[in-house]
């Protein structure tokens, strides 16, 4: 196992080094001058030249990539256009994206795996038809349309919970306050509607391949308690296929954030930062945001692969 | 956080002294000297909460302010704005700066109102980066916090030297979705917000907590056509888009009459020179299929219409804009059997199409809608730059049509240089008549009404033209009743 990590862990370092060229390729061809968009639509062709310059874009492109890369690995690479360090620009937001990523995702798991197994335990019940409809509806509905009927009644009408924005931190976390948790509700349940639904489906669609299983039949000619069987047999069994999902859209929230949800809740995550960072051709942004994101995915689904060994005895790494 | 040498009446919008308490211009329009006044101090928020003097403003900080934007190694946006017109700037003494002019720059007062200016010292000790984002200035409100996308919060200046702020802090916080922002306002957790959607205006003026808060705006909005590619630089052809279908209608049905208005020159309504009436009645084409018909068979026998042709309407991604041009399509494909599309573009892809390139220097947009606001209540800062020659540049145009007329440029250029505003307006009105009238460089679409929502507890707020949120300057000192959920 540990040889397996070690290997892992190399061959990241060249994956990451790939994403780089590819990432600073295709913001080169993209178009839109960064220049142009910084000097407005007032700039004369002197002031886009000078932002040009002062921003070193005017130089060769592989000196431009150099740069990108070196100040990224040393922490000093500075954003175009807001004006501070790409590190604490992150910084500063992903506690907020880290807070609704959790959040998001542990409401979403505790909800949707249990759901999932109680609807395939009953199959073709009404529970069974409640739970279905429910995960349809979730996966159809766009989440910011949840976001925006949940501020409407829970928040206006209802004047239970604070329309958007992110609330009162401390050191940096809203979680950290009430007035934080409280803004925190609506953003994290429209988010984990989503994930709820495919969790759901999953869940149930693994668990009925699992119970169908001889070992199961076996399980329960044996007498083993009908609890055991589920939840040590049939789930354990079932789990791999959900482990695979969930650690996707975990460090799918967790490192791209949730750029709908963050927008329409005003939640000033890494997602609608890479968004603005786009719009604005920052493309130093960019770059740092979608390294994080390309590290963040690399690592979980390493870590994923780890816990299929933990889960099923049988797969190894060698 | 910072003062301008001129303030503009917020109904005038006419230059009134602020930090600048009096001023000259010399005769030939090529000098202008302002006194400032004295004592008047920049301040900070200081680690134990307290408001704290950090250096006087004087005239070298003016200097220092104009010259740092001017400087092409600082590579400012705003240099043209600055470099367009000065020659240079100096301190006479203490508190009186004179400004040599490149040309007798009619707009002169109004332009200063768009600078803050900086305190010297200060700036240079902490960097540009650093003044960037922790501001000190002579202004009602002091920086206290800013967490970028989140929000930014300042804090009253007890000491500032015009008046007391009453309002003991002020935040303003991006939500970057209108329904949001809307919602958040209803619920009493923002004050005031601005760009209200039309549909949502019927129902909040019903609220009795909420009062819709309107204006023109100066803006102008248009349907551009490229000048220099055939057939978009035919009068004949341009004339028969206008008339194959209603703007009257279109405009009215994008903004419900709410926040939008009709446009019929590049002057918006509430700035002088504007000629509405005279433009409605004779330079405006109502929708006549019959003519656009006549028109465009014209152009097909001429060869002038190529075979087939399929204009594209390109458009940024606004949905207005959007669905003005959906509606021109859909004429031209219905009544007049050519197959138009609609484009939108991305803002970036959008500028680098209408910039042109070296490469194609006609460019590929033949039809474009976009839009221009104005940075200063003066003519000028439409005209010229949507239609003097000087501005069609490739790589960055704001004359997006290339349109180059010698007499409409002799005339915008009388009309700069010149400190007569009788003479100013004549001579705008007579370029607009032939731009509008005679050339049909645009289709003049629409103006925004500057609409903001206020909450009943905020008093003295008024909405502004300029679309600038006053909230403690010569004129106004904003403040909330008891009712305000912040109290």
């Amino acid at each position: 196992m540990l040889s397996y990590v070690i290997r892992r862990l190399l061959q990241m370092g060249l994956v990451l080094l790939g994403v780089t060229i590819l990432l600073f390729i295709i913001m080169k061809l993209a178009p839109g001058d960064p220049a142009r968009i910084m000097a407005g639509m007032r700039g004369t062709p002197e002031v886009i030249e000078a932002i040009r310059h002062k921003l070193g874009l005017d130089r060769p492109l592989h000196v431009q990539y150099w740069r990108f890369l070196t100040e990224l690995l040393t922490g000093k690479l500075e954003s175009m256009t807001f004006h501070m360090p790409v590190k604490d620009l992150i910084l500063q937001r992903l506690p907020a994206t880290v807070e609704l990523g959790f959040a998001g995702f542990l409401l979403a798991i505790i909800i949707s795996i249990p759901a999932g197994i109680i609807s395939a335990l009953r199959r073709n019940s009404l529970i069974d038809y409640s739970v279905t409809t429910f995960a349809l509806v979730g996966i159809s509905t766009p989440v910011f349309w949840t976001a925006l009927i949940l501020m409407i009644f829970i928040s206006v009408q209802l004047d239970l919970l604070p329309v958007c924005g992110r609330g009162e931190t401390l050191w940096g976390w809203s979680i950290l306050t009430l007035d934080g948790l409280k803004h925190l509700i609506i953003p994290a349940v429209a988010l984990s509607s989503v994930l709820m639904a495919m969790n759901t489906r999953l869940t149930r669609a693994s668990m009925l391949e699992v119970l169908r299983q001889d070992y199961i039949t076996t399980a329960r000619s044996k007498g083993l308690k009908e609890w055991v069987v589920i939840l040590r047999h049939a789930f354990r069994n079932a789990l791999l296929p959900v482990v695979t999902n969930a650690g996707m859209q975990f460090s799918e929230v967790l490192f791209a954030g949730a750029v709908l949800t963050e927008t329409t809740t005003a939640w000033p995550g890494v997602g609608r930062l890479m968004f603005e960072a786009i719009a604005r051709r920052d493309q130093t942004v960019v770059f740092g945001l979608t390294f994080l994101m390309a590290f963040g995915f690399v690592l979980f689904y390493l870590i994923v692969d780890i816990l299929y060994a933990y889960i099923d005895p049988r797969i190894t790494y060698d | 956080m910072f003062d301008r040498l001129i303030a503009l009446d917020p109904e005038t919008l006419e230059p009134k002294p602020f930090l600048a308490k009096s001023w000259e211009l010399s005769e030939d329009g090529l000098e202008l000297t302002l006194h400032l006044h004295e004592g008047v101090m920049a301040y900070k928020l200081a680690e134990d909460g307290t408001v704290v003097p950090v250096e006087e403003i004087n005239a070298e900080d003016v200097v220092f302010t104009f010259e740092w934007i001017a400087d092409p190694a600082n590579a400012s946006p705003n240099m043209p704005k600055v470099t367009g017109w000065m020659e240079k700037v100096e301190a006479l003494d203490d508190y009186t700066v004179k400004f040599t002019l490149k040309f007798p720059y009619a707009p002169i007062l109004a332009r200063l109102n768009y600078f803050g200016i900086v305190p010297k010292d200060t700036f240079l000790e902490m960097g540009a980066e650093a003044f960037n984002s922790n501001p000190v200035g002579s202004g009602p409100f002091v920086f206290k916090e800013w967490r970028r996308g989140e929000i930014l919060c300042m804090v009253k200046n007890p000491y500032y030297w015009i008046k007391e702020p009453y309002l003991d802090e002020v935040c303003i916080k991006p939500i970057p979705e209108l329904a949001t922002a809307v919602l958040a306002l209803e619920k009493g957790e923002i004050d005031i917000t601005d760009m209200l959607p039309a549909p949502d205006i019927p129902r909040l003026r019903e609220n009795p907590d909420i009062v819709v808060d309107q204006c023109p705006s100066l803006t102008y909005f248009y349907v551009g056509f490229n000048d220099t590619l055939s057939p978009y630089n035919d009068v004949r052809f341009r004339k028969a888009v206008y008339q194959s279908f209603s703007m009257d209608e279109a405009v009215e049905s994008i903004f419900m009459g709410l926040t939008g208005i009709r446009a019929y020159g590049a002057v918006p309504p509430t700035l002088w020179a504007n000629d509405r009436e005279w433009l409605r009645e004779n330079a405006a084409l109502p929708e006549n299929d019959e003519e656009a018909e006549k028109l465009f068979a014209e152009l097909r026998e001429e060869g002038v219409l190529p075979e087939p042709f399929r204009p594209v309407i390109y458009t940024p991604p606004d949905p207005r804009r959007i669905k003005l041009a959906t509606i021109i399509a859909t004429n031209l494909i219905v009544d007049h059997h050519i197959e138009a599309a609609v484009q939108p573009l991305e803002w970036g892809a959008y500028l680098d199409l209408l910039y042109r390139s070296e490469e194609k220097p006609e460019g590929e947009a033949g039809i474009y809608i976009i839009g221009w606001g104005y940075e200063l209540p003066d003519p000028d800062d439409g005209l010229y730059p949507l239609f003097h020659s000087d501005n069609a540049i490739i790589g960055s145009a704001n004359n997006m049509s290339f349109y180059k007329n010698p007499e409409v440029d002799a005339l915008i250029d009388k009309a700069r240089s010149t400190l007569d505003r009788k003479v100013r307006e004549e001579n705008y009105v007579k370029a607009q008549r032939i731009i509008f009238g005679q050339d049909y460089v645009h289709i003049p679409a629409y103006h925004y009404i500057e609409t903001n929502g206020v909450r009943t507890w905020v008093h003295d707020f008024k909405v502004s033209a300029m679309g600038d949120m006053r909230i403690c300057d010569p004129f106004v000192n904003v403040w909330v009743d008891e009712r305000s959920s912040r109290k």
